[in-house]
């Protein structure tokens, strides 16, 4: 039978009729548009690697070796698979992502059947090409932290899901949804669950979900993984455990600092993703992007982050200022109330070394320059409000205070726009606690995200400290469980120091910490099962 | 060019039918059966697409298959061949890295290809026709349709899932040369050398990613066959 249907088959294509032949099936294609949908089961393996493969393949590059020797020796290979789901925008619209699968292989016994979830919510990324699936092409700006993840998680017996957030990789936002707890806790969550019905199809299908989820993230993730976290947990959904790292949860204590003059390392790259974001999703950011931006950098500042173009051509274009955030001329507050007009002045003028000890104060100073990004009247403006309806927890910082969950407070009612969205977004806000065990992990001296934004939870938190919440200061005294953790960091980072100078170390500080939070976090949800 | 070459061969072969059988051979007609020993001399640019290292690149295999033909006689020195084997399986082997991540990829058949590949070719024979040996050449157009597309298991493992395989089909030119023993008023013993060229572009699609390189092949076949004149 099978002989007379290849024979009609022959005619009818030396005839040059079609639909003749046949082809290889390509698996199914969802429909539906619904949060949470696998689009294309079963998904695509873009990545298979043996242990060993893998152990060589790090090996080979010099920040991988490090990375080898402090996530130890992969015992599983890991295939990487990329997914794409539907999600939702901040305007309820339907959306198309991706996400990374990591599913570890290998004959060990930790290596398949059922095994425990990690979800995983990356950094800041500027280039809106982005895709943590795409762990074995060093081109793209994501292959580090997905090296990470596999080294540390997959490579151990975890089953990892990374999603690349709204406005990366094929997503066609076109922006990103920065910062925006509510939002990116429905992508990981959508994520999730469309990682889930993959597991069924994978080429190892006998790997499947053991129940347990882990939740962590580092920087921006840190943050996205708390509101995860916040999320699943209104939902009545179990995470077993969560490992926020790095994060700015206390958004709006950090911003008032920042506008206070403490300004971070990368804050020109964080303010407009901050404002596009929350224009896009409130509506209350600015009327035009010169109410916030000076008038060299204003124009366009909405549609430059994510985007395809390096952000040091960005710099080198005058689009954006490498580090001046505000005017080195400071502004003075005059809205002739004498005491906050003085309070304000001082707020406003440059960081001194009487305030901040020298080494803070030149970070900061750093932040200062001519073309600056923010005009000086919204950084007046700013600064006067977050004076008249101040964030408790910031004023006692500054005050040099001990911060305890009584003086953590939001501001009561920010009048400006752009406090009202950080307060929104602030992890304070909602009167709620992790459920179950949660490690926040970070470096005290972190001149990216201040390590304020942890002490700030650690403090509302503080009933449930050293019982659910713990915290890691990678840079303390090293003690407990992950004295070796802090001391392989301190020590990593003296070694940074003398290699490249305090200045050049300073900056590699919020990224060197990367690897470390994540051992701890995996050795963290390895005692929470 | 090509193109030229296709035309005047088309257009010389259908004058020449046009103008009736060859009038001095009452056995006009002409059917052979043989093997056709086809090596496929590809050239391929590099897989290019999404998730896809650099350097993975794909080759050939080489097959024998059955070889049928009808020839007609047009005139004293001219004739025309429609020639076509027995679709063959070839299969494609990736050529490239001997691993891509941690599986096996040089040497490995990554893909089976079934294809009808009919000629069209006008042949001029120099001898007399009542000579026992009849050396000819000839020239024509082939027409290239790949019917089965196949991803091997290795294949669908490298390419990361269920895989779908597109080939469009190819129209190029052929040429030929050969001999034809008459051992009989009616049989005869013919052997040629044939080459085409046929061009496509195999594009993959596993999970909605395609990729994609273009193939150029010269197929060139040695044909041994018997045939019969009426």
């Amino acid at each position: 039978m099978k002989k007379i249907g290849t024979v009609l088959c022959v005619a009818m294509a030396v005839l040059g009729v079609a639909g003749c032949g046949h082809n290889s099936p390509t698996g199914t294609v969802a429909s539906t548009h619904q949060r949470g949908t696998l689009v294309n089961d079963p998904p695509l393996r873009v990545a298979s690697l043996s242990a060993s493969g893998l152990a060589a393949d790090l090996t080979a590059q010099p920040s991988g070796s490090s990375l080898l020797q402090l996530a130890g020796t992969p015992v599983c290979g890991v295939d990487v698979y990329y997914l794409k789901y539907w999600t939702v925008a901040p305007d309820d619209s339907p959306q198309l992502a991706s996400a990374a699968l990591m599913v570890p292989t290998g004959p060990a016994p930790s290596c398949s059947g059922p095994l425990p979830i990690v979800e995983y919510a990356h950094g800041t990324a500027t280039s809106s090409t982005y895709d943590i699936a795409d762990v074995t092409n060093p081109a793209n700006p994501a292959s580090a932290e997905s090296a990470v993840i596999a080294a540390v998680f997959a490579a151990h017996g975890y089953i990892v899901v990374a999603p690349n957030y709204l406005g990366y990789d094929i997503s066609t936002l076109g922006y990103h949804p920065y910062v925006d707890g509510a939002e990116n806790a429905i992508v990981m969550i959508d994520a999730l669950a469309a990682a889930r019905k993959a597991l069924l199809s994978t080429f190892t299908p006998q790997t499947s979900d053991d129940g347990r989820l882990y939740v962590t993230g580092y920087s921006e993730g840190g943050y996205e993984a708390m509101a995860t976290v916040k999320a699943m947990q209104a939902a009545g959904e179990t995470v077993t455990a969560s490992a926020p790292s790095s994060g700015p949860y206390a958004l709006e204590a950090f911003a008032d600092a920042i506008f206070f003059g403490q300004v971070d390392i990368g804050s020109t790259v964080f303010a407009p993703l901050i404002t596009t974001s929350y224009q896009h999703a409130y509506g209350n950011a600015y009327s035009q992007t010169s109410d916030i931006y000076s008038s060299t950098y204003a124009a366009g500042i909405d549609t430059l982050l994510p985007g395809t173009t390096p952000l040091s051509t960005l710099f080198q274009d005058g689009k954006l200022p490498e580090a001046a955030l505000f005017d080195s001329t400071t502004p003075t507050s005059s809205t002739g109330i004498p005491a906050l007009d003085t309070a304000a002045d001082q707020l406003l003028a440059l960081p001194s070394s009487a305030q901040y000890g020298a080494s803070l104060a030149a970070l900061f100073d750093a932040g200062f320059g001519t073309p600056y990004l923010v005009n000086n009247t919204y950084r007046v403006a700013y600064v006067d409000d977050a004076i008249l309806h101040p964030d408790q927890a910031e004023m006692a910082i500054l005050n040099h205070q001990t911060l305890t969950s009584s003086d953590v407070g939001l501001a009561a009612s920010p009048a400006v726009g752009l406090r009202q969205d950080l307060k929104l977004n602030d992890m304070r806000n909602g009167d709620w606690a992790p459920e179950e065990p949660m490690l926040m992990c970070g470096g005290d001296q972190d001149p990216e995200v201040f390590f304020l934004n942890t002490q700030i939870m650690a403090a509302q938190w503080s009933p449930y400290l050293g019982t659910l919440v713990n915290v890691l200061d990678l840079n303390a005294t090293p003690s407990g469980q992950f004295a070796p953790l802090q001391t392989a960091f301190q020590t990593t980072y003296a070694g940074l120091v003398a290699a490249q100078g305090p200045s050049a170390a300073l900056q590699a500080y919020h990224t060197t910490e990367v690897p470390f939070c994540m051992v701890a976090a995996r050795d963290f949800f390895g005692q929470v099962q | 060019m090509q193109k030229k070459i296709i035309t005047l061969a088309l257009g010389t072969a259908l004058a020449l039918a046009a103008s009736g059988a060859y009038a001095h051979n009452s056995h006009p007609n002409d059917i052979r059966i043989g093997a056709y020993f086809v090596h496929y001399d590809s050239v391929a640019t590099d897989i290019s697409g999404p998730f896809t290292p650099p350097g993975l690149n794909t080759s050939i295999g080489s097959v024998t298959t059955l070889y049928l033909a009808y020839v007609r006689t047009l005139s004293a020195h001219f004739q025309v061949e429609f020639a076509f084997g027995y679709p063959p399986v070839t299969y494609a082997k990736g050529k490239g890295p001997a691993t891509v991540g941690s599986l096996p990829y040089n040497g490995k058949e990554i893909a089976s290809i079934r294809w009808v590949s009919p000629t069209l070719l006008l042949e001029y024979t120099f001898l007399s026709p009542r000579s026992k040996w009849q050396p000819f050449v000839g020239v024509g157009v082939n027409y290239t349709r790949f019917i089965d597309r196949q991803i091997t298991a290795e294949g669908a493992a490298v390419s990361g899932g269920p895989t779908s395989i597109s080939l469009p089909s190819s129209v190029g030119p052929a040429v030929t040369a050969g001999v034809t023993y008459r051992w009989s008023a009616r049989w005869h013993f013919n052997a040629s050398y044939s080459v085409a060229q046929v061009n496509s572009r195999l594009t993959t699609d596993t999970a909605g990613i395609l990729r994609s390189n273009e193939v150029h092949f010269w197929p060139n076949a040695v044909v041994v066959s018997v045939g019969y004149s009426f």
